[in-house]
């Protein structure tokens, strides 16, 4: 069984090193965005794949139901942060917020 | 096994390529592509409702609401992103996938993990008896979802 969760973790821990990469080296928002994404992915993964290494796959599923659930309401709200910043600033660049006053 | 690592594979190039490619719409649609390979991997796991989710809400659900975004926000300039990223991401990505093999293993072995005891019954009960608290925390994350939306889009009074 080690075989299979070195495996999983494996994956997942390039999952969440790119979407580190993501997060520090790109400037659209959604890109950003789509970063904390792929870092979302990687963690699912790497729940699924411990609970399945240690014979534990029913308790890791709703885990990860709950995760997914809690990602959707997370992108609702991110994204309709990332509208009301795009209607403040007439642009997606991260850079800008840094500039905002009061 | 070999399937699996193919899967694993191809879920980790769609990630990145919906982190380095230009096209916002590409990107988006690559993030789908890798959650319909998340959720084959998860059926093949034996965890088919996390299978279910996975298609159905992050593939479906998500890549609508980045698209709508998107489409919302094309007419503004284009957001100038450094080149050097397109440099360094492979490199430090590839240098980090060689760490990874090289040391994961012996932190597997060092990592404190529960001690695993074979589950009984079906995932309805574990769901719905031993996980009672998350539905109520899932119920509960919704409606904050729903109030932050509702709060964000709100239109201003007449009064102000």
């Amino acid at each position: 069984m080690t075989n299979t969760w070195y495996l999983y973790l494996f994956f997942a821990a390039a999952l969440v090193f790119a979407g580190i990469l993501g997060l520090l080296g790109k400037r659209n928002l959604i890109k950003l965005f789509i970063g904390i994404e792929v870092i979302g992915k990687g963690i699912s993964l790497l729940l699924l794949g411990t609970g399945f290494a240690k014979a534990n796959i029913l308790t890791a599923q709703a885990l990860v139901i709950t995760y997914i659930v809690i990602e959707v309401s997370l992108v609702a709200t991110a994204l309709a942060l990332i509208i009301n910043i795009y209607r403040h600033t007439k642009s997606l660049d991260v850079r800008n917020l840094a500039k905002l006053k009061g | 096994m070999i399937l699996q690592t193919a899967l694993l594979i191809g879920l980790v190039i769609f990630s990145v390529l919906a982190i380095l490619l230009k096209d916002l719409i590409r990107s988006a649609i690559s993030l789908a592509a890798a959650s319909l390979l998340l959720g084959i991997i998860f059926f093949r796991m034996n965890a088919p409702y996390a299978g279910v989710f996975e298609i159905s809400v992050v593939a479906g659900l998500i890549t609508v609401l980045f698209v709508l975004t998107i489409a919302l926000t094309r007419t503004g300039e284009e957001v100038r992103e450094s080149r050097l990223v397109n440099w360094v991401f492979p490199l430090v990505f590839v240098a980090f996938l060689v760490i990874d093999a090289l040391v994961m293993k012996g932190l597997l072995g060092k990592v404190p993990a529960l001690a695993s005891g074979a589950e009984s019954g079906s995932f309805g009960e574990v769901l719905w008896r031993a996980r009672t608290f998350d539905l109520v925390g899932q119920i509960a994350v919704i409606l904050a979802g729903v109030f932050a939306v509702l709060a964000l889009f709100r239109k201003r009074d007449k009064h102000d």
